[in-house]
Formats: structure tokens, C-alpha cells, sequence
């Protein structure tokens, strides 16, 4: 069998996360942006629009699905660059320290 | 299932920043899908619009922001310059001096003037410098004890008559009114007789000169022989008072028997044998404390007594006998009888 490269980073990537939750680190990396994000107002924007979303599909109707696809997008380009970096940061650290699997 | 153990070491850092990246894309999602559950289970149980407020309710509790007014739109120091009117004398007077004014205008207050008036009274009353300060002192300790009025008397029935202090204050005054009744001084008994009840008038009477002063209409609270009436007066006020069998405590020590009244004559002797019987058996070591404590109001014997500030039992057990007529007590008990087995030996 011929392990095609992209096996092989999936594995690794697969590799990597069982780590990451295994070391408890995974929990770690999530703590810290739940806490920074509110902190600097990514949820509150985040729930304006939200409210927009609700008020545009009725509130009766509004499905998670709908909300996912919503707000979803605009979550992941609303994060602060100082909360992106810092999340970068500690998982290149964890990285490095389990650099040997 | 063990996993296949890779290196990460081979790896360049390309590869390193690309698994990084998508962790955080991992993280971010996460975040972001918890949040859409949180609101659309907001949304579902109703509280996702909780925190609106309309704008009318909006614009009510709008921080105030005026120069002499707190936050909330207040005025400070508003109740400083209020009035308020006294229930007692019906005058408007300054919210922040209401209770001071309350506490002289009843005269119940802890430094109120009647314990002035009263302490007055107590030095006319008394000869004596020595009791006025034990009085005085008494007078501040007791707020409510001595010169209030006949109803709060009532309330402080429980004032324990075995008390130091009670026998220490009616033990320097010489059966007068004041010591002996301590119930019934209050300033008013000494000086405004509308307010007295006739049992009070006698016992008053046996111990003061009771003239009534034309300007004040106030009876004279000094001795039995204060030197500003004379004894026709006081036996007027007497006859006034007491209707013409009345007769002045000076004048009994040999007359008493002829001119008391019979109905009362009996009563006091009741209430005498009683006396009597506590009397003796304490006092016959001669303590003073019965003798003043039954307030027997006595003429001749009294002054003299009072001047040598020493009261033999046996001497005020005769004045009694002898002054039967004008000597009505007040109070079938006297107020410490048992005080004389505590202040036997002080004399």
C-alpha cells in the first residue's frame, strides 16, 4: 500500500489532535478564547447580529442550521487579531514540546 | 489501538504552521457553534430579548447629570430645611432640631428642664446641700425614675424599692414629700396643685407649706415654716383644700387626737400598725430609713429631726400617733420597708 502524502499529514493531523485531548490540552486552548473573546466583544457583536439574523427569519422559525450558516462566517472573521495570535501561539508551543510523538 | 508513532521532527516548519492553523480553525469554530447553540436556545425559551428596554423606560432612569442633584436626580440636603410641627406646643420647628426640641418640650428627655425645675424644688424643699447633690446625682442617673409623670410612674411600678439607690436618696431627706414619695414628685406635685389628686394634696400638705402663690397659682414647696408665709395662710390653703377639719402639722403635737377625721383617722391607723410593725423591727437600732420613708410629714418633731439630721424610729413612730389627723399617707405601703435591713447600720 502506497501512503499518499496527504494520508500521511491527515494521519498526522489526526495524530495530533488525539494529543491535544489526550495531554487535556485541547480543553485548555478552548478556555482560552471563550474567555478573550467575550472579553473583547466578539460576542457581543456577534449576538447583535445574531438578533438581526432572528428578526429577519422571524423568531418562530429560526433553525440552528440557519443560525450556523449565518453567523458562523462572520464569527471566524470577526476575531481580534491579538486573540488569533495568542491562540497560535500556545498550539506552535504544544507542538513544539510534543515534537516527538 | 495503539497509534503509528510519527515524528513530528521531520516535518518543516511549513507543515507545523499549516497543523496550527487548522487547530485554530478547529477552536474557532468550536467557539463559534456553542455560540450559535446558546442563542437559538435563547431564542426557543424566550429570555433572547430580555435585556431590551423600550426607550420610554429608557429615558426615566437616565443618569442626571445637573449640578445640584445626585444621579438619580435627587436634591441634596433636601430634609435639612423642612419643618416640622411640635405636637406638643404647636410651633414649626427645624427638621434637624425636632428631636432636641421634642426631648425639652415633653420633659422627658435625659437633660430636660424639668429635672432642673425638679432640682430646684429639691433644694427649696431641703435644707441641705448634701442631699441636693446625692438628689442631683440620683435625678441624672434615673432618667425616667423619679420626676416623671404620674403615668410613666405607673409603667416604672417595677422600679425594684430594695434598690441602693432608692434608700441611699430617701435616706438624707427627712421624710419629706419628695423622699417618701418618690411616685408622686414630679415637678408639677410641688407647684401646680390643679394636677394633684386629694390624696396627694394631704400628703403634700403635711410636708410643705402649700401656699399658693398669687402669680404663679402655684403652691409654695419650702418647709412647713418657710419664713415667706405665714401660718394663717397655710392653715387657709389647709381649710381650702381639706375642708375645715384640716389643721396644719404644726400645730398637732398636742391636738391631734381632737381633730382628725374619724373615717381617716381609721384608715391611717390600719396603714400605722402596719407601718408600725416593719418599723419596729428594723429600726429599732434607730435607723432613719423608715421614719423618712413613711413620709410622716411630722410638725414640731420633723423639724426638729430634720435639723439633726437623725431620725429615731421611736420619735417618728409618736410623730405619727400624735399627727394622725393631718398625716394621710398617699400610699397604703410605704415604699421601702425592707430597705431598713440594708441600711441599718449607715445612720
Amino acid at each position: 500500500l502506497v501512503v499518499s502524502k496527504m494520508n500521511k499529514d491527515a494521519q498526522m493531523t489526526a495524530a495530533i489532535n488525539q494529543k491535544l485531548i489526550e495531554t487535556g490540552e485541547r480543553e485548555c486552548l478552548k478556555e482560552l478564547p471563550r474567555a478573550k473573546l467575550t472579553e473583547c466583544g466578539w460576542k457581543g457583536q456577534l449576538k447583535s447580529h445574531c438578533k438581526e439574523v432572528i428578526k429577519e427569519k422571524g423568531l418562530e422559525h429560526v433553525t440552528v442550521d440557519d443560525l450556523v450558516a449565518e453567523i458562523t462566517p462572520k464569527g471566524r472573521g470577526l476575531v481580534p487579531d491579538s486573540v488569533k495570535k495568542e491562540l497560535l501561539q500556545r498550539i506552535r508551543t504544544f507542538l513544539a514540546q510534543h515534537a516527538s510523538l | 489501538m495503539k497509534m503509528e508513532e510519527m515524528s513530528l521532527s521531520g516535518l518543516d516548519n511549513s507543515k507545523l504552521e499549516a497543523i496550527a492553523q487548522e487547530i485554530y480553525a478547529d477552536l474557532v469554530e468550536d467557539s463559534c457553534l456553542g455560540f450559535c447553540f446558546e442563542v437559538h436556545r435563547a431564542v426557543k425559551c424566550g429570555y433572547f430579548f430580555l435585556d431590551d428596554t423600550d426607550p420610554d423606560s429608557m429615558k426615566d432612569f437616565e443618569i442626571v447629570d445637573q449640578p445640584g442633584l445626585d444621579i438619580f436626580g435627587q436634591v441634596f440636603n433636601q430634609w435639612k430645611s423642612k419643618e416640622c410641627v411640635c405636637p406638643n406646643c404647636s410651633r414649626s420647628i427645624a427638621a434637624s432640631r425636632f428631636a432636641p426640641h421634642l426631648e425639652k418640650c415633653l420633659g422627658m428627655g435625659r437633660n430636660s428642664s424639668r429635672i432642673a425645675n425638679r432640682r430646684i424644688a429639691n433644694s427649696n424643699n431641703m435644707n441641705k446641700s448634701e442631699s441636693d447633690q446625692e438628689d442631683n446625682d440620683d435625678i441624672n442617673d434615673n432618667d425616667w425614675s423619679y420626676g416623671s409623670e404620674k403615668k410613666a410612674k405607673k409603667r416604672k411600678s417595677d422600679k425594684n424599692p430594695n434598690s441602693p439607690r432608692r434608700s441611699k436618696s430617701l435616706k438624707h431627706k427627712n421624710g419629706e414629700l419628695s423622699n417618701s414619695d418618690p411616685f408622686k414628685y414630679n415637678n408639677s406635685t410641688g407647684i401646680s396643685y390643679e394636677t394633684l389628686g386629694p390624696e396627694e394634696l394631704r400628703s403634700l400638705l403635711t410636708t410643705q407649706c402649700g401656699v399658693i402663690s398669687e402669680h404663679t397659682k402655684k403652691m409654695c414647696t419650702r418647709s412647713l415654716r418657710c419664713p415667706q408665709h405665714t401660718d394663717e395662710q397655710r392653715r387657709t390653703v389647709r381649710i381650702y383644700f381639706l375642708g375645715p377639719s384640716a389643721v396644719l402639722p404644726e400645730v398637732e403635737s398636742s391636738l391631734d387626737n381632737d381633730s382628725f377625721d374619724m373615717t381617716d383617722s381609721q384608715a391611717l391607723i390600719s396603714r400605722l400598725q402596719w407601718d408600725g410593725s416593719s418599723d419596729l423591727s428594723p429600726s429599732d437600732s434607730g435607723s432613719s430609713k423608715t421614719s423618712e420613708n413613711q413620709g410622716w410629714g411630722l410638725g414640731t418633731n420633723s423639724s426638729e429631726s430634720r435639723k439633726t439630721k437623725k431620725k429615731k424610729s421611736h420619735l417618728s413612730l409618736v410623730g405619727t400617733a400624735s399627727s394622725l389627723g393631718s398625716n394621710k399617707k398617699k400610699k397604703p405601703k410605704p415604699p421601702a420597708p425592707p430597705t431598713p435591713s440594708i441600711y441599718d447600720d449607715i445612720n
